[in-house]
């Protein structure tokens, strides 16, 4: 007997004892009611149970499916529901005051990455136990041999999860992500990799079948797990994608249902208890391959796999904010160059030089560290060495595309011929006039400078000169920080006063190592 | 109390609020087919129902919810005349929400239930509270996350050991709490298993231990994360604030801060401790025991009647315990004590109700809450004796344990403040 007639009953009941004040069964709860529901559209896999949902239920949901409904919830329309893929995004940037929507999760499922059988057999080749880490995914990416796709961060939920995931991984804590983890960009080999993006996860299924074939054919998906099964599933592909999950753990979605206006509290309960129902779970997935959130319902054998460990969620907005700033529009083409000013006075020569060129073979692929893959140089990066003693004794430029390229940075950094003394404030200047006509000729191109040296200045400008030099340059070329490196003897006060006065920061190699100090400022701007 | 079942079974009146118009609708419809009705209700079985008079209680409460959607529990409210309607929000949300409209709230511990009932004093609105059980605040946790912090020393002391009298597999284990914060600090002298492999101890690890650290041959777990205990958002939920104060306690030298400036300091020095999770997930217990948890959150801040619900539901279906899932005592204990708060004469009847009935009560120890005479810490006799004739562990209490000690009210709630950044809680009751 269906609730309806049982109200009826009772309150037919209560008038044959003709006691009655008043008689309720639920309140207006179990009217039929349309609710507007702002959707992700992650959520129209699920548009074929609605139906259902309505006969069941009574409650009609309106999907009004938006691509920016993770970040903001529209104040004028009225909207009843939210159904996201994921809600931290808005829950961060909603603060701590009180009157935070109900939730209910209804579905989950982790962002992976689902990679070519050739591409992803190379890769694990590569790696000890051929367990692959986000780190090799952005080691591979740097060098060329994975393009991916993945959906704008910005927008979307699956785009932020992987971007959480990556950048947590990169800085290594085994902690959720800080703002000093942040402070610099370690993601920028990893960028490099990725060739193809969407406003939404849907659309970038269909982006990928489009183009995983040919010249520009993407090797990888970034996205949630649900995704590759259903592009598997779907007879679109000229070929199945692997799922890898990440040695170094993976974010987790969970679809959840809010209520935004508490106003529909009884349908919004009658939803939710419906879609949590095990048979309606089991109907979910189903058709959307994503995990259920009853532990009652027997999981599809795809869906049984270990989900992997979950990465901590960063718990501040700023932190948010500065990533997604930080890897910007995924449609544009990000360009870095670096031009890095190397001390070769004599006091340089020995362990020192073999120090340098230990942390350019690192920086060029040698470094098989978690670190070390994520800071490499990658394709499409422009690289300058300038060797400097008493004036600069050679000045070589390469834009990576090669192993080939990286060798000519190796075989200028080995040269030898060493000046005699240390001019460190006219290579500075000198570094600034490289940046200042990258800076006309190449404006799109991100500039940043490492100042390396050992020694104090006694030759060429001092520093008082070189900042009035610096002072009267054009704006874009002011723009440009400079990192220092501090080695051996070098004026620490002096060069923090550079990095200070050029917005960068000084990194002491004496505390670690050369290579450690490089990896350490690289992808600082 | 012997239970009459026929005589619950005698018809008497029943009355719904609140009234609405559209029921009168319901009614003048109805009204023509009286015979077609009765017919009906006989069919349905109303009339062997007890028709009484059922009144429904606002409720606003977090974990406690687990009591009041039970369907022996409503079943037995219903008897009483309640039917529940839940407002599901964390005990602190509650305390700094609106209440009014509301007859009952049911925070999930003391200090919420202080902060609404000292507010409704203010407002010289006083409030009735009834204390139905208490449950111990646990760490909830995997086999294998168990035998890895079993097999870990710091210091020259294992980090967690099986309770005293369980087998192979035990399902309880105590944490050396102290020994354990050390790990999330990072601080100690690693040993055990670590030191077995590499011959080599382990003496610090800035920011804190992680996971392969005390078990880099991966013999029982694999996971690159810092060693922590995750809870709800401390701006919400009385888990959190309680496990904080736990976490005080120790770090405090086994006692709580007695001024303001302690408690500032002491809170500020713990909450790296606290936010390294960082955006917290809601609900522990349900992440805890869902298909995929081990891998989502080795080790969550639950109360115990939640686990040994879950336990005791486990073997009513497969006839045997879930030992993949077990529990960390503290050594370091607290029981929590659930308040329930009444704002209207109807809520000081349910409160009554669930505080004096012997079948709620007998319910609620079925559902693994400790009764009120469980408050000296050992599990109560009946929940031992209940646990027993299905075979699960009872889990005992060391001698060696230490009882924590909260700071008081307005101390805790400025340390919450500040690991958290949580607003103040304000306004009239």
């Amino acid at each position: 007997m269906n609730g309806r007639a049982r109200i009826l009953t009772l309150c037919l009941a209560l008038s044959l004892v003709a006691a009655l004040t008043a008689c309720s069964g639920g309140g207006d709860g179990d009217d039929p009611v349309t609710l507007r529901v702002l959707a992700s559209p992650d959520l129209t896999v699920l548009e074929p149970l609605l139906d259902e949902l309505k006969e069941a239920t009574g409650v009609d949901l309106d999907m009004d499916y938006r691509a920016t409904a993770e970040r903001e919830i529209p104040q004028a329309p009225d909207y009843d529901l939210a159904w996201l893929s994921d809600d931290r995004y808005l829950r961060l940037s909603g603060g701590n005051d009180a009157g935070r929507p109900l939730r209910t999760p209804t579905m989950t499922s982790p962002v992976v990455v689902g990679l070519k059988p050739d591409v992803a057999r190379r890769l694990r080749a590569g790696v000890p136990g051929g367990r692959l880490s986000w780190a090799d995914i952005a080691d591979a990416a740097a060098t060329g041999t994975v393009r991916f796709g993945m959906a704008d961060p910005r927008h979307t939920g699956s785009g932020l999860a992987a971007l959480v995931g990556v950048a947590t991984a990169a800085a290594g804590t085994g902690g959720v992500l800080r703002a000093q983890d942040v402070s610099c960009d370690r993601l920028r080999g990893f960028r490099s990799g990725q060739t193809l993006t969407a406003a939404t996860a849907p659309d970038l299924l269909d982006a990928y079948v489009r183009r995983q074939d040919g010249a520009d054919a993407v090797d990888a998906l970034i996205t949630y797990e649900s995704d590759l099964l259903a592009l598997n599933a779907s007879g679109r592909l000229t070929g199945d994608l692997e799922i890898v999950r990440p040695e170094d753990g993976m974010v987790l979605s969970d679809f959840p249902l809010l209520l935004l206006d508490s106003g529909h509290r009884a349908a919004y309960d009658r939803v939710t208890e419906w879609i949590r129902r095990d048979s309606v779970q089991q109907e979910i997935m189903r058709r959307t391959l994503r995990r259920p959130v009853k532990p009652a319902v027997p999981r599809s054998a795809e869906l049984r796999a270990p989900v992997g460990n979950a990465l901590y969620f960063p718990g501040s907005l700023s932190v948010l904010k500065q990533l997604l700033a930080d890897y910007g529009d995924p449609n544009r083409r990000v360009t870095h160059q670096v031009v890095f000013l190397l001390d070769f006075s004599g006091s340089m020569r020995g362990d020192r030089m073999a120090q340098l060129r230990a942390a350019f073979a690192g920086l060029s692929g040698g470094d098989s560290s978690a670190t070390g893959k994520f800071t490499r140089f990658h394709r499409g990066e422009r690289l300058t060495v300038v060797r400097f003693g008493r004036g600069v004794l050679e000045e070589r430029t390469v834009t990576v595309r090669g192993p080939g390229d990286l060798k000519v940075l190796a075989d200028t950094v080995a040269r030898g011929g060493y000046g005699d003394a240390t001019a460190v404030w006219s290579a500075l200047d000198h570094g600034y006039r490289t940046a200042a006509r990258t800076a006309a000729d190449d404006p799109d191109r991100a500039v940043s400078l490492v100042l390396m040296t050992d020694g104090e200045n006694n030759a060429g400008l001092t520093f008082e000169e070189f900042a009035d030099r610096y002072e009267a340059l054009p704006h874009r070329a002011r723009a440009v920080h400079t990192y220092a490196v501090h080695f051996g003897e070098a004026d620490a006060g002096e060069l923090r006063r550079a990095a200070k006065k050029t917005g960068g920061r000084v990194v002491d190699a004496d505390q670690s190592s050369l290579s450690e100090a490089f990896k350490e400022i690289r992808g600082c701007r | 109390m012997s239970v009459d079942r026929t005589a619950q079974e005698e018809p008497r009146l029943t009355v719904l609020r609140p009234t609405r118009g559209r029921l009168l609708r319901t009614l003048a419809f109805a009204l023509p087919v009286p015979l077609i009705g009765l017919v009906l209700l006989m069919v349905s079985g109303n009339l062997l129902l007890p028709l009484h008079r059922v009144v429904t209680i606002e409720a606003k409460m977090a974990s406690k919810r687990d009591f009041f959607q039970d369907p022996e529990v409503k079943r037995l409210l219903m008897k009483h005349g309640f039917r529940v309607h839940i407002t599901n929000m964390g005990s602190r949300e509650i305390a700094v929400q609106d209440i009014e409209g509301y007859d009952v709230v049911f925070p999930s511990g003391q200090p919420a239930a202080d902060l609404i009932t000292r507010r409704r004093a203010r407002a010289n609105r006083p409030a009735l509270t009834y204390r139905p059980f208490v449950s111990p605040i646990v760490l909830a946790t995997y086999r294998d996350y168990a035998e890895a912090l079993r097999n870990t020393e710091v210091d020259g002391g294992r980090v967690a050991v099986p309770q005293p009298g369980s087998g192979d597999r035990p399902l309880y284990y105590t944490l050396d709490m102290e020994r354990f914060l050390k790990l999330a600090k990072g601080e100690g002298d690693l040993g055990g298993q670590r030191s077995q492999g590499s011959g080599e101890g382990r003496q610090a690890r800035a920011g804190g231990y992680r996971w392969d650290d005390i078990d880099p041959g991966h013999r029982h777990v694999r996971n690159g994360n810092k060693i922590l205990a995750q809870t709800p958002d401390i701006c919400e939920a009385n888990s959190a604030g309680t496990y904080l104060g736990l976490v005080a306690f120790v770090e405090y030298g086994n006692d709580a801060p007695d001024t303001v400036e302690k408690a500032e300091e002491l809170a500020r020095n713990i909450k790296p401790l606290l936010v390294e999770q960082g955006l917290p997930s809601s609900e522990r217990a349900e992440t805890y025991l869902s298909v995929d948890g081990k891998s989502l959150a080795p080790i969550s801040v639950i109360y115990e009647h939640q686990f040994l619900a879950h336990q005791i539901q486990y073997e009513a279906k497969e006839g045997r315990t879930d030992d993949e899932r077990v529990l960390l005592y503290p050594s370091t204990r607290f029981v929590t004590e659930p308040q329930l708060v009444a704002l209207s004469p109807d809520g000081a009847r349910l409160g009554e109700l669930i505080r004096d009935d012997p079948e709620l009560q007998h319910r609620a120890m079925e559902l693994g809450f400790r009764g009120r005479d469980a408050q000296s810490d050992a599990t109560s006799d009946q929940l031992a004796e209940f646990l027993t004739e299905r075979r699960i562990p009872v889990p005992v209490t060391s001698a060696d344990d230490t009882r924590a000690v909260l700071p008081r009210l307005s101390l805790l709630e400025r340390m919450v403040q500040i690991v958290g950044d949580c607003p103040p809680v304000q306004g009239p009751g």
